[in-house]
């Protein structure tokens, strides 16, 4: 028996045990999507599609429906998610961002200009700061950075010009966003340096003598040649961001306001809630069916945003792989 | 000093040397792609030069002057106490064992040593009178321009390849049809134009070794550098390639001062007009080509051309 695990795989059953590796993986995956679109159905079938839409506050419908029977009304599952949505894409979107100049400069730092001896230290606690659980990130922003923000960024004066809609506690978007930059830059930042440094050094050597300065040979040659790359890191790090829901909920103030850009410098201090960090905060109320089809219809668009999200890199990818030699 | 006008400086510099420091110069309108094209165009003076018998007194003013000039990594010389002249329009021709210092040497000319951590030199390299340690690295570089053993086509298309360097050093980008006659012109000078022509978006890796390394020395005269040093730049080719290539360097060196490292005696015999012998980091001998492989000087010489070691 030993003795016939020991023989080198045929290249054949090798093949093979792939093969059923990756369809019990799909298999996994369509059923977990049936599992979702099912819980989701009374929701998509009372409300259609405008529960994506505006109207109130997402906080106090699923309040509402946390007290409706068993067998609740079509009227039971009205909810306008759109505050969650728009805070999605506004912490997402601007975490990724900051993480893509963030992890760019320190990868092109790291890979060619750090002497030795920090790129060799740099890598692995780029690695280990990959490795930290998000809840230690949400914990640190609750308990140190919240209540910083709350005492020297956040007057009094401003608190009190909207006392009467929301409750500036420190807690909001400014800091949410903060801590999903930090929790999606170092493996960004890990994926990038590894594209760069498998960048052979003849091509920006080959660049540097031709007379260009070296970091405009790393952004002219490097950098290009490993966009792929890049975009793709930015998908994986952009449907993390998206789908982040402890730290969100932790810090993001508690209360389903659409942040509004026109208020100004406490646009980043307002209460944000994200479809994660709403699913989070509500899973209590679960045992009530309308809070519990409302759940699985944001999972079910959290669900498709990630696979929308890896469809579109790998489309944007397509183009840019017609220079490389395999293709 | 803008790369643009460092470009114009270079270039123009290319024809009128006496003029180089001055800052006069500065004003030739590099805007005009096209004016560019034309100076490159072999001026009569360059033509002469290939007609005459190689020497040194035969070619044209000294281009470039090794004074002394040693190459240390860490502590360990590669290159111990080197004095030479290049002269315009010659092609010099760098042999010896494996390890001797060549491609050491070579870098140091374009102060692509610094890109070694632990590389220094002492002694000096002047071009046109000018200690190059004391010109700006990247204006150096695209004067003396270098192709390297192993192709190193960069992944873009042909077109982008040739037209890099044109493109990074002018401030405005040039667009596509300011950039075509100099980029078709520059791929007609490596010989390889007439094999890509019908396609030049296609992607650079995926053209031949030889073709490949035509294509680098394309996109290393695009900008008109006045020095071009290539370094074995045969040795990954096959033998029809490789005639390809020498043929290229005899046409090249009617307007450009050529330093080739080669493994390849023949070839050294072939293409160059004079000859330096390298031995474990010295200048053994240099002298005309025909002078080394019939009558050399010095012992060492003639035993590393007989093949007795190396
Ligand atoms: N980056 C480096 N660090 C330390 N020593 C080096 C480095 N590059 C080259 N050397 C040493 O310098 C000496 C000269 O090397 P160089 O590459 O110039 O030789 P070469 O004549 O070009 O040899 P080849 O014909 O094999 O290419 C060698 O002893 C080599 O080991
Ligand atoms: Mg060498």
């Amino acid at each position: 028996m030993l003795d016939r695990v020991r023989r080198p795989w045929s290249d054949h059953s090798a093949e093979r045990l792939l093969g059923a590796v990756a369809c019990l993986l799909a298999v996994g995956i369509i059923l977990m999507i049936v599992f979702i679109v099912r819980g989701a159905w009374p929701t998509f079938s009372h409300e259609g599609l405008s529960w994506l839409g505006s109207g109130g506050s997402p906080d106090s419908q699923l309040g509402a429906m946390a007290y409706t029977s068993s067998k609740p009304p079509p009227s039971a599952f009205v909810v306008h998610a759109w505050p969650l949505i728009y805070g999605t894409i506004l912490t997402a979107g601007f975490a990724v961002l900051f993480a893509l100049a963030i992890s760019l400069a320190a990868s092109i730092f790291i890979v060619d200009f750090a002497p030795p001896l920090v790129r060799r230290t740099m890598k692995p606690i780029i690695r280990l700061l990959a490795a930290v659980p998000g809840v230690l990130y949400g914990l640190v922003g609750i308990l140190v950075l919240v209540p910083l923000i709350n005492k020297y960024l956040v007057t009094e004066s401003e608190q009190q010009s909207v006392a009467n809609v929301i409750q500036l506690t420190g807690g909001g978007l400014g800091i949410t966003i903060v801590l999903v930059t930090l929790m999606i830059t170092p493996i960004m930042t890990a994926l990038i340096t590894d594209a760069l440094e498998s960048v052979p050094r003849a091509w920006r050597e080959g660049a540097i003598a031709l007379g260009l300065n070296p970091l405009r040979a790393t952004l002219a040659v490097s950098l290009r040649a490993i966009r792929p790359a890049i975009i793709a890191a930015t998908g994986l790090a952009a449907a993390r961001a998206i789908g982040e829901a402890i730290v969100v909920s932790m810090v993001s103030g508690g209360n389903s306001f659409a942040p509004n850009p026109a208020d100004g410098k406490i646009f980043f201090f307002e209460p944000v809630e994200t479809l994660g960090s709403e699913i989070v905060r509500v899973a209590e109320d679960l045992g009530a069916p309308a809070v519990h089809s409302t759940l699985y219809a944001f999972a079910a668009l959290l669900l498709f945003s990630s696979f929308a999200l890896s469809l579109s890199a790998y489309l944007v990818k397509l183009p840019l792989r017609r220079y490389q030699v395999s293709s | 000093m803008s790369a643009r006008e460092r470009l114009a400086n270079a270039r123009s510099g290319k024809l009128r040397p006496a003029a180089r420091q001055s800052s006069e110069n500065v004003a030739l309108p590099i805007d005009n792609l096209e004016l560019t094209a034309d100076l490159m165009s072999v001026t009569p003076e360059k033509a002469d030069s290939t007609t005459q018998v190689a020497g040194t007194a035969a070619h044209g003013r000294e281009r470039l002057r090794l004074d002394d000039v040693s190459v240390f990594y860490g502590n360990t010389p590669a290159v111990k106490n080197v004095s030479l002249s290049i002269s315009h329009g010659e092609v010099l021709a760098l042999i010896g064992p494996s390890g001797c210092g060549k491609t050491t040497l070579l870098r140091t000319l374009n102060r692509l040593t610094e890109l070694t951590p632990n590389a220094s030199h002492s002694g000096q390299i002047l071009l046109d009178g000018d200690e190059i340690d004391e010109l700006v690295d990247t204006d150096l570089r695209s004067r003396i321009s270098m192709v390297f053993q192993q192709p190193n086509p960069f992944p873009m298309s042909i077109f982008d390849n040739v037209g890099f360097a044109l493109r990074e050093q002018s401030r405005r980008r040039p667009r596509r049809p300011e950039l075509e006659p100099l980029v078709n012109q520059a791929l007609q000078r490596a010989g390889l134009y007439e094999e890509v022509r019908g396609d030049l978006g296609r992607s650079a890796l995926r053209l031949s070794g030889g073709q490949q390394q035509r294509l680098c020395i394309a996109r290393a005269i695009a900008q008109k550098p006045e020095i071009l040093l290539m370094d074995e730049p045969c040795s990954a080719l096959d033998p029809r390639s490789t005639a390809v290539i020498e043929d290229l360097i005899g046409q090249l060196s009617k307007d450009l001062t050529i330093v080739i490292v080669t493994h390849n005696l023949q070839q050294a015999r072939r293409i160059a007009d004079r000859v330096a012998f390298m031995y474990l980091g010295d200048l053994v001998e240099i002298g005309e080509t025909e002078q080394i492989f019939t009558a050399p000087r010095e012992q060492q010489t003639r035993e590393y051309i007989a093949g007795v070691f190396g």
